[in-house]
């Protein structure tokens, strides 16, 4: 995979830093692979498309944010373990900070109805967010049948009977993965 | 009082750590875990609290959602919010470095293809069950569940939309419900 990339000046570790600290403290409402394409693609050219693609790919396959995920392959890119280490210092440091403070107003400020309420719209907001990226994924990858069986057992056990999703994933996830091998893939 | 501190930095390690290696794709696959546990088994908030900090914690810029970092600030201040966020990002981040220097070898594979066309309704049945429990936690009834339903129902119909705008109206609109008598 190195051999995709043209060669390049190795990236100072500080401006590494720098990067993802900028990047972490301004991508807000998630589409953090949106900010990192048009930053370190498109702005910086630090990696090009169809590496950026390739590690779009393996970051969704495995669990994790997909933002820390590209993060961790993006510094390892640039600097090896420790471009790794440092992007994602930089990338977390800011939301870090700010959750603390977040943390504190709430702590002084929180029971006001008010402003509960309006968490409550901000999380109404949320909620559909993340029911339709659910819903949209589920209906982009044209499923199979059994693949709309598996989600809806999985928003049952995990969402109607509470059932911890450890053991539900267990028991799905090598079903999922066993329907997929013997399934042929639509075309 | 430190054993105290101690006993939940270990309990926010062993929450949050596992829940590192269950994210598919990303924190809201593991919501509804994270309620429970918050919630029901360690009672470190409440339902109104909890609604309160996953609103919070999606509100502000980062990825995913830094839930885990609010919880923890929570449970133990700084501490506990330097325990979360390293259990909670370190794992998967870990994951995702050793699987990209063998990345190479098996990509396109069949292994590959079906492992992902395997995992994804798991994945999109874990994001709506993430918020089906959210709601359910949610304190205040039915306002929220209908403006769920229609924030959902807007981004399938406009999948381009900003979220950031969309939380900003659910703040605003519900704020100046309570205002009224």
């Amino acid at each position: 995979m190195d051999g995709a990339q043209p060669a390049r000046a190795p990236i100072g570790l500080p401006r590494i830093f720098a990067a993802f600290l900028r990047l972490g403290c301004t991508s807000f409402g998630g589409g953090t692979a949106g900010w990192l394409y048009r930053d370190m693609v498109l702005k910086r050219g630090w990696l090009d498309e169809p590496t950026f693609l390739s590690d779009l790919a393996l970051g969704q396959a495995i669990p994790g944010s997909i933002g820390v995920n590209l993060t961790v392959q993006i510094g390892q890119r640039l600097c090896g373990p420790a471009g790794a280490v440092v992007a994602i210092v930089g990338l977390l440091a800011g939301p870090f900070a700010i959750m603390l403070a977040i943390g504190a107003a709430y702590a002084g400020f929180g029971e006001h109805r008010i402003l509960q309420q309006m968490l409550d719209g901000v999380a109404a907001a949320v909620i559909g967010l993340t029911f339709a990226t659910g819903l949209h994924s589920l209906t982009h990858s044209r499923p199979s049948l059994a693949g709309v069986t598996l989600a809806a057992a999985t928003v049952v056990c995990v969402g109607v009977l509470r059932w911890p999703m450890l053991p539900v994933v267990a028991v799905l996830a090598p079903l999922g993965i066993a329907l997929a091998l013997i399934q042929p893939r639509p075309r | 009082m430190s054993e105290g501190i101690g006993g939940s930095l270990i309990a926010l390690g062993l929450v949050f750590a596992p829940l590192s290696l269950l994210s598919f794709g990303g924190g809201n696959a593991v919501i509804a875990d994270i309620a429970q546990q918050s919630i029901a088994v360690y009672h470190w908030t409440s339902e109104r609290e909890f609604a309160d900090l996953f609103a919070l914690s999606r509100a502000a810029p980062g990825p995913g959602s830094m839930l885990a970092t609010l919880i923890g600030w929570k449970v133990a201040g700084t501490p506990g919010a330097l325990i979360a966020t390293l259990a909670y990002y370190l794992p998967s981040a870990l994951l995702v470095f050793g699987a990209a220097r063998v990345w190479g070898r098996w990509r396109g594979s069949q292994w590959h293809a079906a492992i992902e066309r395997g995992l994804a309704p798991i994945a999109a049945g874990l994001f709506v069950s993430g918020g089906i429990v959210v709601l359910r936690a949610s304190p205040a009834g039915w306002p929220v569940w209908a403006a769920a339903i229609v924030t959902t129902a807007a981004l399938l119909r406009w999948p381009r939309l900003h979220p950031v705008p969309l939380l900003l109206a659910g703040a605003a609109l519900f704020g100046l419900l309570a205002l009224s008598p």
